[in-house]
């Protein structure tokens, strides 16, 4: 009961700080930290791969990418298209796209699964530059019409050009995603998705479907990774190659990951932060951010392979631990 | 009539023979033991059994029905259970959501995104008595891999049963145990089995002729004799190949 109460009143701080940030703290920081909570979602649908089916893909940013175009290829051609309707059509792009790959990805594992992600991934960012007369080329798709958010005509405010109303509205759609990816990871099939990753064999023998099963999880991590990347295209308003199909974005999840700790649900929500303070402290200093960003993580691989939530698990067992002797 | 039965059941890994014409027939609820030196094609002939492998010719019957080169998942729904020589289970997992993974599937429970599984109780319920029919129910949240040698082949067994199978297939359960762990093992083995058909792979003969109502001996990849312990042990050419060997 006692453990409850924290926990809610813990919760309830959180809410009021997340509330009342864009007060606290200026406009340069309400935008970094709209960024931080779209490579946090981002990240948690890799590691819905990574760490809860342990596949390992260098190429997620393919469904972030595509549904930022869906959006706004939507956006841009049809007219008077309401808010919602254009970023479920990006995600549903981002949907179909792992539809398609799925009987492919489902039945490799290991090195392959990686590498076949990797080509994909080269596959669709050469696309995104030779399809200039859709898709622009190297500029992207830029200023396109952003509608107001609009839910049944209950209420409607405006996103262009206004931060602040911006960050609010990616602090919802992005929190529902994040409470939706951790009640899977809770339900019976989640059980399932947990099972696989330890011992595949075990589950068929068990009387489940691996292909049928890893399918549902490889799209399900599609669809998160499609809303944190159109969300991201409106943010900018602006979707480009290099912005949203880069290799580089496909490694932001895999070193987020790392570094928060894969064995963890909000492992890569840790690491985004960790990798976003890093960069800000470090740009001030060098433009060489890749450079100090290698570095951390090859300590974390040596040191820490656990991630930072690993770090902080095993200090808190030896704080137990310590804290056991000293009662006798 | 045979529960479990295999025609003229052939296997090859790219040239290498290893099965050969091996016509298995296990009877309804009896306990059959499968014996025979290293090597002999034991394991092969389960993989060949389950759906691990599809054997290169020869047909596999399950009551009566053409199982041959069905995937494991189905068998496992169509009532068959398996444990393994090297230890299949989910070692990050604890045990009770080792076997709570079973009794999910058991109920059909598969690809269920709607409810809490910690709050789902008569799966918990359910779990928690198979934990306590085999003896684990003390270590039901440990992981499955700070367990106990002996204790992590009782959950592997275990993960055999609790689909409640009507047929189990047992790799050597007894591998590697204590002379302890071995009896206790034996000992759930007999309750657990008790009303089912099973399938026992086993080297220890001690554990052979006090499980086993009939015996099979496999020979390099050849059955060379098969039925009762009594028959068995008095057959000559088994005493030739294998049990000379082992003065029993
Ligand atoms: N996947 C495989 N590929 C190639 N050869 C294999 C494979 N599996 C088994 N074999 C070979 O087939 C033969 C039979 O192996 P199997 O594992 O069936 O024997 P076993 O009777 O179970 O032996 P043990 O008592 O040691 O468990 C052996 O010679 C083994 O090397
Ligand atoms: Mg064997």
């Amino acid at each position: 009961m006692k453990d409850k109460i924290t926990k809610i009143s813990l919760w309830l701080m959180v809410a009021m700080f997340l509330l009342a940030y864009p007060k606290l703290f200026g406009m340069y920081y309400v935008n970094l930290f709209v960024t931080f909570m779209v490579f946090a979602v981002f990240s948690l649908s890799f590691n819905m791969l990574l760490g809860f089916t342990g596949l390992l893909s260098f190429g997620h940013a393919i469904f972030f990418g595509i549904s930022g175009y869906g959006t706004a290829l939507a956006l841009r051609h049809i007219e008077g298209i309401p808010l919602f309707p254009a970023i479920g059509l990006g995600v549903l792009a981002a949907v179909i796209l792992a539809v398609v790959l799925c009987p492919v990805v489902v039945r490799v594992t290991g090195t392959a699964f990686a590498m076949v992600h990797l080509a994909f991934g080269q596959l669709m960012y050469v696309l995104a530059l030779k399809l200039r007369n859709i898709t622009g080329g190297e500029d992207g798709i830029g200023n396109f019409p952003i509608p107001n958010v609009s839910l049944f005509g209950l209420f409607s405010f405006p996103l262009k050009n206004n931060p602040v109303n911006f960050y609010y509205f990616a602090l919802v759609i992005l929190g529902i995603c994040t409470w939706l990816m951790w009640f899977f990871t809770k339900t019976p099939f989640g059980q399932i998705q947990v099972g696989i990753r330890d011992n595949t064999k075990r589950i068929d023998y068990l009387g489940f479907k691996v292909p049928e099963s890893k399918s549902v999880i490889y799209v399900t991590s599609a669809f998160f990774a499609g809303v944190a990347g159109s969300i991201y295209g409106l943010f900018h308003n602006l979707v480009s190659a290099d912005g949203s199909l880069n290799v580089l974005v496909s490694f932001t999840a895999i070193t987020a990951t790392l570094i928060g700790g894969i064995g963890s649900f909000f492992g890569p929500i840790w690491g985004t932060a960790i990798f976003q303070i890093l960069e800000e402290l470090t740009i001030r200093f060098t433009e060489q951010v890749e450079l100090v960003t290698g570095i951390i993580m090859i300590i974390v691989i040596m040191y820490a392979p656990r991630g930072f939530t690993g770090f902080l698990a095993t200090l808190k067992l030896k704080w137990q631990l310590s804290r056991a002797k000293r009662r006798g | 009539m045979y529960i479990l039965e295999t025609k003229d059941l052939n296997h090859d890994f790219s040239g290498l023979k290893v099965l050969f014409g091996v016509n298995l027939q296990v009877k309804h609820g009896e306990r059959h033991a499968i014996i025979g030196p290293n090597g002999a094609g034991k394991t092969t002939l389960f993989n060949c059994i389950t759906g691990t492998y599809k054997p290169s010719s020869g047909k596999v019957l399950f009551k009566g029905m053409d199982i041959t080169g069905r995937t494991p998942h189905e068998l496992t729904r169509m009532g068959i259970g398996r444990s393994f020589q090297i230890t299949t289970i989910f070692m990050n997992l604890t045990v009770f959501q080792n076997v709570r993974l079973a009794v999910l599937s058991k109920r059909g429970i598969r690809f269920n995104l709607f409810r809490f599984v910690d709050k789902m109780k008569d799966i918990t319920e359910e779990t928690e008595e198979i934990l306590r029919r085999v003896n684990l129910i003390e270590e039901r949240d440990f992981p499955a891999s700070a367990l106990s040698y002996g204790k992590t082949r009782a959950l592997e067994v275990a993960l055999a049963f609790a689909t409640d199978p009507e047929l189990v297939l047992l790799d050597e359960f007894t591998a590697g145990m204590s002379r302890d762990e071995t009896h206790a093992a034996v000992e759930l083995v007999r309750k657990l089995t008790e009303g089912k058909t099973a399938v026992l792979i086993e080297h220890d003969m001690d554990v052979v002729f006090s499980l086993a109502d009939r015996i099979t001996v496999l020979h390099y990849g050849r059955i060379i004799a098969s039925g009762t312990p009594e028959e068995v042990r008095s057959n000559q050419d088994v005493k030739d190949a294998y049990l000379g060997d082992l003065e029993v």
